[in-house]
């Protein structure tokens, strides 16, 4: 990749950075609009790219994509088949209630959309439980409702995805964009050594925190985190907290992976966990 | 001549926000954007294939009054053209704009609030950027005062407006459209032909002589365009967020 | 979507609607297709009201309406009318907070002795001089007080006890600064003087006179002190809205304050108050400066959601070879006011040897309008301002 080219509203996208396959058609991510000029010389209207939003222009060239990536922290919107963690409100006969971002509308989770569950055998979830759950719908038009499962809907299973409530542990918040970067590096973590989108704060964490059993974490897109290590028993909290100062270290203050991996050793020094 | 500064997403409960300060005028203007959003209780007003905008400004140091109604339905009317309104998500939601001036001398009653419009006009753009609101295109603004001799001035202070003929806001779209044009005074309409002139040479780097309408960033040579400001302001940002992907690469 | 109700009988009668049921359900359509008449039928565009595009409403000013007034006029443009009451009211310089460190600090008045004594005629520069004053005296006070309300029922969606509509705020602010900026009045006629008897030891019957000719006393004389002001509260009320308020509320404005009479006022030195005579021929009229006429435009254009569509917006070169498409129409009506988006106001003036000067000029909420437009928009004002000048010298 060369320089990445950085597109303001109503640029047009130069010609040249357009993937050249001619195999498959392009797609075409958000951010950008495809727009035609009816061209009076030939009779083929011109087709012109523009960006809608300012973001650094990405093409795939293998799966013939081009994309925009905006500015990463904002609000979660969300959006169909996106993992996230919630948080149960109330329930009622039929749905609990969950808050997935502050102050906006509660979306809906079936008591029945676990895995394996029936009337007898559903999850009783309390007020405050923590669920990871996949944004099921999320309804058309003003005042929608947004639907939560906890099953993959095709298989009636919990994976992929370790789907379902999630006991003990602890939630950090973290922003939206950290949270996309955390599930892609794990969506994505084929090689050992090279590091996925400049994160090695959790292999090296692994690494670090094997003696104490290691740890399980689920991200959700909504910018939330949740940790657990209860077997490292005496040291639950600590390792807990750890992992999360980590987290947090490196979305807050953007570090680059040498300086993810200070921030460990340092964090875990401090914590008297080495 | 000291240039403006601006920064994107400072606020963090905001989808987007920019502060812009323009140490010239004393101007500093901080804006967050909401969108899209839910308005309530007025569903019926809303547009059913557009998205509704909404412009609050608040005074630094008083409450709002009538001047600023006038400033937001300036701000309303003009965004509502650059904003995609009928984009996935948007329409029958809200894109909800406030800007608070932060600094810089407070209006006085039925003084004329043309000086702020471009800090206004910056802070939202950048706010509306770092929101990912679409929009069709930029867009940049500059104040000219034109003296009882004729001269143009740049970007006058607001003790030096008080004493010009007359005063001048324009603002020019990224393709050269005049967007807004905000003239009070006295003047003839060949004075508000120098002005638009000078303005469109502030705003925009001239240099679209690219058929093809791809600006080239190489222009500028002394940097004073407002339009390779904002972009830089953009790109820093960008930049600044996406460190990691663009090092790792 | 392009058949006219002209062609109505054209279409199954089951399925004919009235023209103001499809005015109604489709306004865009309804007003592109009068103004785009099919090429065969060679018929001028027109506007959905009859007007040609650049053709304003009849307009009719009625002077001195409200007797309780010290000036009032009522415009109709069309059907939108305002009616505007000026009530003048004294302010005293004693309640005035920081009257005396104000009349310290600025050398007003030392200035204006200057000139008297240098004995120089009042030139082109010492008028701006006083232009400048009479601006500050009259922000700085708030002499001026205009107010608009959007009276209920003046248009449907107005409803009783409603707080003031962003509109009318919005155009409150407008009309008040462009009161400041064009310095319709003249601080002088606001300003009560008095001049405090020379209570020598020698000469203690003096008159009070300006005593101009004796220049030995002139030099002891005290100077002469504002002791109040009158503030003019001017308040609009638009009682039926029918598009294009600002017109019709400036109008009125202008027509009220040149009707406004102020009765002679004096400071009496014993009751140490501001006395009023009700004799109407001791009122004087205020002299105002030029007449300033707001003309309004909107930019109907042919498809609302061109910016949106999936072509590229041209840039502006291009599109000044294409200016097709839409159509400025001045004085919109409230059909159209809601159908636009882009608009354009200009407040122009004509000075004594007939040059338009520009007062105002307001574009904004689109991109169809640039220099030669409005270069046009302004001849079409200053022919207004023709217009406006017999209906104001009529009433």
């Amino acid at each position: 990749m060369t320089t990445p080219l950085i597109l303001l509203p109503g640029d047009e996208v130069p010609s040249d950075y357009l993937p050249s396959s001619k195999s498959n058609p392009l797609k075409i991510g958000s951010g950008l609009r495809l727009l035609s000029q009816p061209s009076t010389k030939s009779k083929e209207p011109n087709h012109v790219l523009s960006a809608t939003q300012a973001g650094i222009l990405e093409t795939d060239a293998r799966r013939n994509t081009i994309s925009l990536l905006s500015f990463p922290n904002r609000r979660y919107i969300p959006t169909t088949n996106d993992l996230i963690i919630a948080q149960v409100h109330h329930s009622s006969a039929d749905f609990f209630h969950c808050m997935i971002t502050p102050h906006t509308a509660q979306a809906l989770l079936g008591q029945l959309s676990f895995e394996g569950a029936t009337k007898k055998t559903r999850p009783m979830l309390k007020q405050g439980d923590i669920v990871y759950a996949r944004v099921l719908s999320v309804g058309i038009g003003a005042g929608a409702e947004v639907e939560l499962t906890c099953v993959n809907p095709a298989t009636g299973k919990a994976n992929p995805g370790g789907l379902g409530p999630l006991n003990g542990g602890m939630v950090f918040d973290l922003s939206t964009g950290m949270a996309a970067r955390l599930l892609h590096a794990s969506s994505s973590s084929a090689d050992d050594d090279e590091p996925v989108d400049g994160l090695v704060v959790l292999s090296e964490l692994g690494k670090k925190l094997e003696g104490f059993g290691g740890f399980e974490l689920a991200v959700g897109r909504n910018g939330k985190v949740w940790v657990d290590c209860s077997n490292a028993e005496e040291n639950a909290i600590k390792v807990t907290i750890a992992i999360g100062r980590c987290l947090q270290g490196t979305d807050e203050h953007n570090l680059n992976p040498a300086d993810q991996k200070k921030l460990v050793t340092r964090t875990l020094r401090d914590m008297k966990l080495v | 001549m000291v240039g403006p500064t601006a920064s994107l997403s400072n606020l963090h409960r905001a989808d987007g926000s920019a502060s812009y300060k323009c140490p010239v005028t004393g101007y500093d203007v901080l804006g967050a954007v909401n969108a899209p959003i839910e308005l309530p209780a007025r569903k019926d007003a809303l547009k059913p294939e557009d998205a509704t905008i909404e412009v609050f400004v608040k005074p630094g140091k008083a409450t709002a009054g009538v001047g600023e109604r006038y400033v937001e339905r300036i701000l309303r009317t003009m965004l509502e053209k650059v904003i995609l309104g009928r984009e996935k998500g948007l329409p029958r939601r809200g894109v909800v704009i406030t800007l608070a001036a932060v600094g810089g001398e407070a209006a006085e009653r039925g003084d004329s609030y043309i000086t702020i419009i471009p800090a206004l006009l910056h802070a939202s753009l950048l706010a509306l950027i770092s929101a990912a609101v679409p929009l069709s295109m930029t867009f940049t603004t500059t104040l000219l005062g034109v003296t009882r001799s004729g001269q143009i001035i740049r970007d006058p202070s607001p003790a030096a407006a008080k004493a010009v003929a007359s005063l001048h806001v324009l603002s020019f779209s990224s393709k050269g459209h005049l967007l807004l044009s905000e003239s009070q005074g006295r003047f003839d309409f060949e004075t508000w032909e120098l002005v638009r002139q000078q303005a469109a040479s502030i705003c925009r780097a001239v240099a679209t002589t690219g058929s093809d309408g791809d600006t080239d960033m190489g222009e500028g040579a002394d940097g004073a365009h407002v339009d390779a400001f904002v972009r830089e302001t953009v790109e820093d940002s960008l930049h600044r967020d996406y460190t990691w992907k663009l090092e790792s690469a | 979507m392009a058949s006219t109700s002209n062609e109505a009988p054209a279409v199954p009668p089951s399925l004919s609607l009235p023209p103001s049921q499809f005015a109604r359900l489709q306004p865009h359509a309804y007003l592109l297709a009068h103004l785009s008449p099919p090429a065969a039928t060679n018929q001028p565009s027109i506007r959905a009201n009859g007007r040609e595009p650049l053709q304003f409403r009849t307009t009719s000013a009625n002077c001195g309406s409200l007797t309780h007034t010290n000036g009032s006029a009522v415009v109709r443009i069309g059907d939108t009318a305002a009616v505007c009451g000026v009530r003048a009211e004294l302010l005293h310089t004693d309640d005035i907070a920081s009257w005396s460190v104000a009349r310290t600090s600025s050398a007003s008045t030392n200035k204006r002795q200057r000139l008297a004594e240098l004995g120089e005629d009042v030139t082109e520069e010492d008028n701006e001089d006083e232009d400048d004053q009479d601006r500050a005296h009259i922000e700085d006070l708030s002499l001026l007080v205009p107010n608009l309300s959007l009276s209920t029922g003046c248009a449907p969606g107005y409803l009783p006890g409603a707080p003031p509509s962003t509109t009318a705020q919005s155009i409150s602010h407008e009309i008040l600064s462009l009161l400041h900026s064009s310095r319709l009045v003249k601080a002088d006629d606001l300003r009560i003087w008095y001049q405090p008897p020379n209570l020598g030891p020698e000469d203690e019957q003096m008159d009070v006179d300006e005593g101009a000719g004796k220049k030995a006393e002139t030099e002891e004389q005290k100077p002469r002190e504002i002791k109040a002001y009158w503030v003019l509260y001017i308040d609009i009320m638009i009682i039926s809205l029918a598009g294009n308020p600002f017109d019709a509320a400036w109008a009125s404005v202008v027509a009220a304050l040149r009707d406004t009479k102020l009765p002679n006022a004096w400071w009496d030195v014993d009751n140490e108050t501001v006395l009023c005579s009700d004799d109407v021929s001791e009122a004087h009229k205020l002299t105002l400066r030029g007449l300033p006429v707001a003309s309004s435009f909107c930019v109907f254009e042919a498809d609302a959601a061109a910016g949106w569509r999936a072509k590229p917006i041209p840039n502006a070169q291009q599109q000044k070879k294409d200016g097709k498409g839409r159509w400025i129409l001045a004085d919109p009506d409230g059909y159209e006011d809601n159908l636009a988006h882009e608009r354009v106001s200009i407040v122009v003036d004509k000075e004594k040897n007939g040059k338009t000067v520009i007062l105002k000029m307001e574009k904004v909420g689109g991109w169809t309008i640039d220099t030669e437009d409005l270069r046009r928009l302004v001849d079409v004002s200053s022919k207004r301002w023709d217009e406006m000048k017999q209906i104001f010298d009529q009433c």
